[in-house]
Order: C-alpha cells, then sequence, then structure tokens
C-alpha cells in the first residue's frame, strides 16, 4: 500500500521501535524516585536529552520533552500570558497550533498581527521589521511550511528579531529530517519538533528553549523538565524521539537524496501524462518531498477516494483538515484562485518509498486527472 | 426487492451519520456482497453545542471500521446555510412554522450528497430512511415505510423522478425495532443510540428558543383570547406555533374553566399571539387550506384529485381530503374532518392508499 502521506505522520522507524520496546520491557521506575529503578529512568531520559542536545548542537538543558509539538507551540505562546509584552507577530499560514492558540488566549491580553505571505508562501522579513510594535514580545513563524513544503528565510527573520531584541519562535516539525538544523546557527529562542514526524513515535515531542531565554510553564505539578512541564516522563517515548532524532540527522544527506530523487522523478515522470498540473510552493526553497499539486479540474475529494479505492495514500490541505473539504487557508494566502485551491492535493514522500511506488503514483494520476 | 436492478458491480454510496438506521442500512447492504462505501455529510459550522456532528462523526468511523468499509466525509454546511437554513429563518421571521427537514432531504441529500455520490462513481445512494421506492411503468413511486411508526415518507415528498431512480432504502420494509435487534446482534456499538428529535441543528426542543433568539430579534407583545381580552404577553411571535400548549404563561383568573390554552392564530400586523381555551375549542380546527409550492413526485398532478388522503404534520393519520382547487403551483384542499391546529409553513403531504404522490407548503387555512 503506497504511502504519500509523511508530512502528515510517519511510520515508526524499525530501531526506534526496537528501543522503545526494549526500554519499556526492561525499565519502568518513576524518574522522580530515588530508588535504583527511578534512578535507572532518570539516567535514560537524561541521556537521550544529551542524544537530542548533541545532534542539533543545543545544551542539554535546552531541551524539555513535551507531548507534542503542538504542546511544545502552546508552552511557548501561553507563557506569554504572564509577560509584559504581549503583542506576537506570526505569519497567515502557520498550523492551527499556532493560530488557534493566539485566539484562545487573546482574553488574556495577547494581540497578534498575521504577516501575508507571497505566492511561493515565504514571509517577507522587511515585513517582519515593519510589524514591530513597542509591546511586540514574540515572534513566531514556522521554519518550513506543512502544506507545500516552503522554506522560510528563517535566518534573515531571526536576524530582524534580534536587531529588536524580540525573542523568536520557530514551529519546526516539518523541517526535523528534512533540512540541516544547527540551533548554535540558527540563534532562534525557541523551536517545536515533533517525533512522529521523522519517523519516531506519536505522543511526544520536544521543545528548543535558549537557556537565557524565558519560559512560564503551563503544566504545573511535580516539577519534572525543571519544573518546565510537569508529569512523570514517557520514557520509551523519550528514547524513541531521540532515537529518531539521531537516525534523521546522522543520516540526512542520504535522506536528501533519497527524497530528492524520487520528486524529480515524479515530475518528469508526470509530465509525460498530464499537461494539467500545477505545482504551488517555491521551486527551489522546499524541503525535498512535499509536493503541492494542483490538478485542474479535478476536484481533490474525489482524486483522493479515487487514489484511496486503489490503495494510494495522499492528503488535501493539511490531514487535521480532513473530514472537510474546505479550501485550503494556506493557499488561499498564497493567492490561489479557489477552483485551483480545492484542485490541490499534497504528495508527501518517506524513506520507505521506492521508485516502483511512484511509478503507480503516477499511473493512478493519469488515470483519473486527464478526464 | 427494492435495488433489484442495483448490478453487484455498481458502488452504492450510503449516506452514514453514525445513527443506527445508516449503520444497519450499511451492514445490509455489505451482507448482500454489494460494492460500497459511506460518506458523511457535516452539514452544520459552528460550536452549538447540540449539533453532534462531532461525535456522530466518530460513531460513523467506528462502525464503518468494524464493518471494514470505506468512509468518506463531506461538507455541505454551505448549501445547508443557503438552501435550507435561510429558508428555515425567513420563515420564523414571517411568524411561520417551516419544515427543514423536507428541504434538506431535497437540497442536501438527495441533490448535493447525490451529486457528490455520482461524482465518486456510485451508481446508486442509499439512505436509513424509512420509505419504499417501486419501479413501475409510470415511473418510480415513493411509497410509505412498512413500519408506520416510523414512515418517513413526510419528509421525502419533494423529491422527483430523477433522485428516486437513484435512491434505495434498505430499511423500507423492515419495522424499527427489527432494526434495533439487528443492530445490536451484528455487534454494531449504536444500536441503543437515541433517535436524533427535532431540528438537527439545534437539537432538544428545549434549546429551540435559545437559538431562534440569536437569528431573529424577539418582538414582545400582547396574548389575547380569541374574545380580544388580554391575558398575558408573549416573547416574539416567532417563538410560538398553532395549536402549543406549553410555554403560554397563561395563569388562572382567565377563561372560565380549568381547561389549558392553546395558540390559535398569529396576528402578524399587530404582533399578536391569539390563544383559545380547550382543546376541542372551534377555532383551533379548520375546514381548509391552500398551499403553495407544490410538488407531485411523479412530475405531473395525479388524473384525480379526490380519494386522496393527506397529512399535514409528520406521524399524523392519513386525513380524507379533496383537493378543491389546483393550479401550476398552487392548492386548495378540503378535508372531510376538520383539522387542529394547520399550522402556515408546514408541508401537507398527499398520500393515495401507501403511496406519497407529493405534497405542498401551508399558506393559510380557512
Amino acid at each position: 500500500m503506497p504511502y504519500f502521506d509523511h508530512s502528515a505522520t510517519t511510520p515508526i522507524h524499525p530501531i526506534v521501535l526496537h528501543k522503545m520496546n526494549s526500554i519499556s520491557e526492561a525499565h519502568f521506575g518513576n524518574p522522580s524516585s530515588i530508588h535504583s529503578s527511578g534512578r535507572k529512568s532518570k539516567a535514560i531520559i537524561e541521556s537521550s536529552r544529551r542524544i537530542i542536545a548533541d545532534l542539533i548542537h543545543a545544551a542539554p538543558n535546552e531541551i524539555i520533552f513535551t507531548g507534542s509539538g503542538t504542546e511544545a507551540n502552546n508552552a511557548v505562546l501561553w507563557s506569554l500570558i504572564f509577560e509584559q509584552n504581549k503583542h506576537v507577530i506570526t505569519s497567515s499560514v502557520e498550523h492551527p497550533a499556532i493560530l488557534k492558540v493566539l485566539d484562545s488566549i487573546a482574553p488574556f491580553g495577547v494581540t497578534y498581527t498575521k504577516l501575508p505571505v507571497n505566492k511561493f508562501g515565504e514571509v517577507n522579513p522587511t515585513e517582519l521589521e515593519k510589524a514591530i510594535q513597542k509591546n511586540t514580545g514574540l515572534i513566531s513563524i514556522m521554519m518550513v511550511n506543512n502544506e507545500v513544503g516552503t522554506i522560510n528565510p528563517i535566518n534573515s527573520l531571526i536576524q530582524v528579531s534580534k536587531s529588536k531584541n524580540i525573542p523568536f519562535h520557530s514551529d519546526s516539525v516539518q523541517a526535523l529530517g528534512k533540512t540541516p538544523l544547527s540551533v548554535n546557527d540558527l540563534g532562534a529562542d525557541y523551536l517545536s519538533f515533533s517525533g512522529h514526524k521523522f519517523y519516531g513515535p506519536k505522543g511526544v515531542g520536544f521543545l528548543y528553549k535558549k537557556n537565557e531565554s524565558k519560559l512560564n510553564p503551563i503544566i504545573i505539578g511535580g516539577g519534572q523538565e525543571s519544573q518546565l512541564r510537569a508529569g512523570t516522563e514517557n520514557i520509551s517515548g523519550i528514547v524513541g524521539l531521540a532515537e529518531a532524532v539521531r537516525l534523521a540527522v546522522q543520516n540526512l544527506d542520504s535522506r536528501i537524496l533519497h527524497l530528492e530523487e524520487l520528486e524529480a522523478t515524479f515530475k518528469s515522470s508526470l509530465s509525460n501524462y498530464c499537461t494539467n498540473v500545477i505545482y504551488n510552493g517555491h521551486p527551489k526553497k522546499h524541503v525535498p518531498g512535499v509536493i503541492s499539486a494542483s490538478f485542474l479540474n479535478k476536484k481533490s475529494d474525489i482524486l483522493l477516494a479515487e487514489l484511496d479505492r486503489e490503495g494510494i495514500e495522499v492528503s488535501s490541505g493539511s490531514a487535521c483538515g480532513s473530514g472537510s473539504v474546505k479550501p485550503s487557508f494556506v493557499l488561499e494566502e498564497m493567492g490561489l484562485s479557489e477552483s485551483q485551491n480545492i484542485s490541490t492535493i499534497r504528495i508527501s514522500f518517506g524513506r520507505s518509498n521506492t521508485m516502483a511506488d511512484v511509478n503507480t503514483l503516477v499511473n493512478a494520476l493519469a488515470k483519473y486527472t486527464n478526464v | 426487492m427494492l435495488w433489484l436492478n442495483t448490478r453487484m458491480s455498481d458502488t452504492i454510496i450510503i449516506g452514514m451519520s453514525g445513527g443506527v438506521d445508516s449503520s444497519v442500512t450499511a451492514k445490509i447492504l455489505k451482507d448482500k456482497g454489494y460494492k460500497i462505501e459511506c460518506v458523511f455529510m457535516k452539514n452544520w459550522e459552528g460550536d452549538e453545542e447540540n449539533c453532534n456532528a462531532e461525535e456522530d462523526y466518530k460513531d460513523a468511523l467506528s462502525i464503518c471500521d468494524y464493518l471494514d468499509i470505506p468512509l468518506r466525509s463531506v461538507n455541505f454546511s454551505n448549501e445547508y446555510w443557503e438552501k435550507v437554513f435561510q429558508y428555515f429563518i425567513d420563515e420564523y421571521a414571517k411568524g411561520r412554522t417551516p419544515n427543514p427537514d423536507v428541504l434538506c432531504n431535497r437540497e442536501v441529500k438527495f441533490k448535493a450528497f447525490l451529486d457528490y455520490a455520482l461524482d465518486l462513481g456510485a451508481s446508486k445512494i442509499a439512505t436509513g430512511h424509512y420509505a419504499q421506492i417501486i419501479e413501475t411503468k409510470d415511473g418510480f413511486k415513493l411509497l410509505k415505510g412498512q413500519d408506520q411508526k416510523k414512515d418517513q415518507s413526510y419528509f421525502l415528498y419533494l423529491l422527483g423522478q430523477e433522485a428516486l431512480s437513484k435512491s434505495i432504502f434498505p430499511l423500507g420494509n423492515i419495522e424499527k425495532i427489527t432494526v434495533r435487534k439487528l443492530a445490536e446482534d451484528s455487534g454494531l456499538i449504536n444500536y441503543a443510540k437515541k433517535d436524533s428529535t427535532g431540528v438537527c441543528f439545534i437539537g432538544e426542543q428545549k434549546f429551540f428558543k435559545e437559538f431562534l433568539k440569536k437569528y431573529i430579534p424577539a418582538k414582545p407583545g400582547y396574548i389575547q383570547t380569541i374574545k380580544g381580552k388580554i391575558c398575558g404577553e408573549h416573547e416574539g411571535l416567532t417563538y410560538y406555533t398553532m395549536g402549543q400548549r406549553k410555554g403560554l404563561g397563561i395563569g388562572g383568573g382567565h377563561g372560565n374553566i380549568e381547561a389549558p390554552w392553546f395558540v390559535a392564530d398569529k396576528d402578524i400586523e399587530n404582533n399578536i399571539l391569539i390563544v383559545a381555551q380547550g382543546h376541542d375549542n372551534p377555532s383551533l380546527f379548520h375546514q381548509g387550506l391552500n398551499a403553495d409550492g407544490i410538488h407531485w413526485i411523479k412530475g405531473s398532478p395525479p388524473h384525480s384529485l379526490e380519494n386522496i388522503s393527506a397529512k399535514i404534520r409528520y406521524r399524523q393519520a392519513d386525513q380524507n381530503c379533496k383537493i378543491v382547487e389546483l393550479s401550476f403551483d398552487k392548492c386548495k384542499v378540503e378535508f372531510k374532518k376538520p383539522q387542529f391546529a394547520i399550522t402556515p409553513g408546514q408541508s401537507i403531504v398527499f398520500y393515495r392508499g401507501e403511496e406519497c404522490i407529493g405534497g405542498a407548503i401551508i399558506n393559510n387555512r380557512y
């Protein structure tokens, strides 16, 4: 069953699964307990923290484990309700895990400005600079867009925030494993990550928080994660997460190469059959293997159903929006016409996809979109 | 059988609500070996706490997973809003009592959904309605459901030949009690799920007034008896319907007998609600009515306008009547027996025996 929806989630890597299972079988102690089993669990978590920190060039105490990328985003945004400067600048194409949170914390005095994007889905650093207000307390702009794969000019955006001394957060869940990432070089204050986007387990993610950057906790309890995120730790999940980060970073080049090959083959092969396809997102500055394709005059919900019947899994818009065939707001913000918008599917390749899978997909698209 | 002319290779798409009726519909067709898929329709956007769409979707998903049937979902909230809800609000604003379900069937379930299912490659749609369709040399006919208590033909009278030719109602010849039993015996988790009642986007009756208040400004006024005596105040004519007994707030001291009060009429011009005492009060009864927006299921009026019967509300027993005047889209109907609380905005649905032949929307009564 060819699966081409890796931006929604990825299958767990067998090595990750093996590690998690062996941890679950052997270690159950509460990391907060002072006896031997507790200490062992704690040691496992701290070692996972070090592994992740090393791989992204952070310090171990800059890694905070969370239950998801969404939770990492929430932690950064809710923290603002305790701060003086409550104005946030974000982009109009963020995931609901940013935009809906900002709406939810409005009653606490948090206001925000949504920056527009260009036709490729990029935020313009000059626009960011112009949007800064006296009370701007946070800039939150995604690294990679989940629907079209466009990579934002994140370095320039962070430069702007630094020049104005405003903390910078980036929802980076779509970046890890598809683009090189060093938090030192980047200089962001906060970055959100999610394990299941790069062959790790679901239900676990992490927040990178620069040491000197402030975070007011919102989940309070037993003081875990240096008082920043209470709750007994998901030991096997954290181990799996660390292993998935290790595999993603250490195999980055080969993964990128593989995805680029799949993408190139797909596009060239499809061009032999379909002339009515338009690709959205930035033609160059996008993560490999994520393709937003509009098949004019073919509504995406119908196409998705036809592909689904053949066991081919792709998505339209973002996965969380499934269940409703509304135009994607991301594509709308990028200026797509409604008719193009609702004719758009997202194909996101992954490490297990083969050239044969690409062939299957191209053949099916040729069959169903040339009507 | 009702679906004899459906080939096994044809795909049937089932409107799956997550309720027991559509679930059993899916189960029956699956067992017969048809190629089937289900579609969940989301017809209402918003955070009405009484709209259970999300819970219903979860049920639909679980049922389809259990029966191993693909489930897709589609959002018709725009269609519903424009074609059904606007009309619903406009009618209430005029002081009438509309029936959104008949329009929902015509515009959404047997139009938008049918078109969508055909686009998806279906040759027929199936729903869990308690009604029957038969094909005759005169075209497709709509018959009452075999379970007289559950018969839903009343809500389907606006369907035409095109819709009937592409629809199947597998529950049409089954009793509701059997449907529940089938659901339980097949291990469907929702076998005991409550039937939906009232208007789907509002939920139970008790939320009705609150809901309407959000869309139609309340315009309070006096309540008068049929003799013209003021006996109370109403919150806005919109919130009352003909024959309504509860919630009038007319205390003792009015009238001579300890009989309940009923809404007899609405004086829209003067914003007065007119009430009458006692269920048998003659001012609650009318001999005939005028209706418009007439629709005939076979596409043209019946040859004889006599010996027909009608329901002026869902679940009413058939009433003998005669269509005394008929034009292209209007009719005048006279009943054999005077009718209680004939309500403008509701539908009068015509039957000849078990066959539902059409209907119209009640405009006024005399």
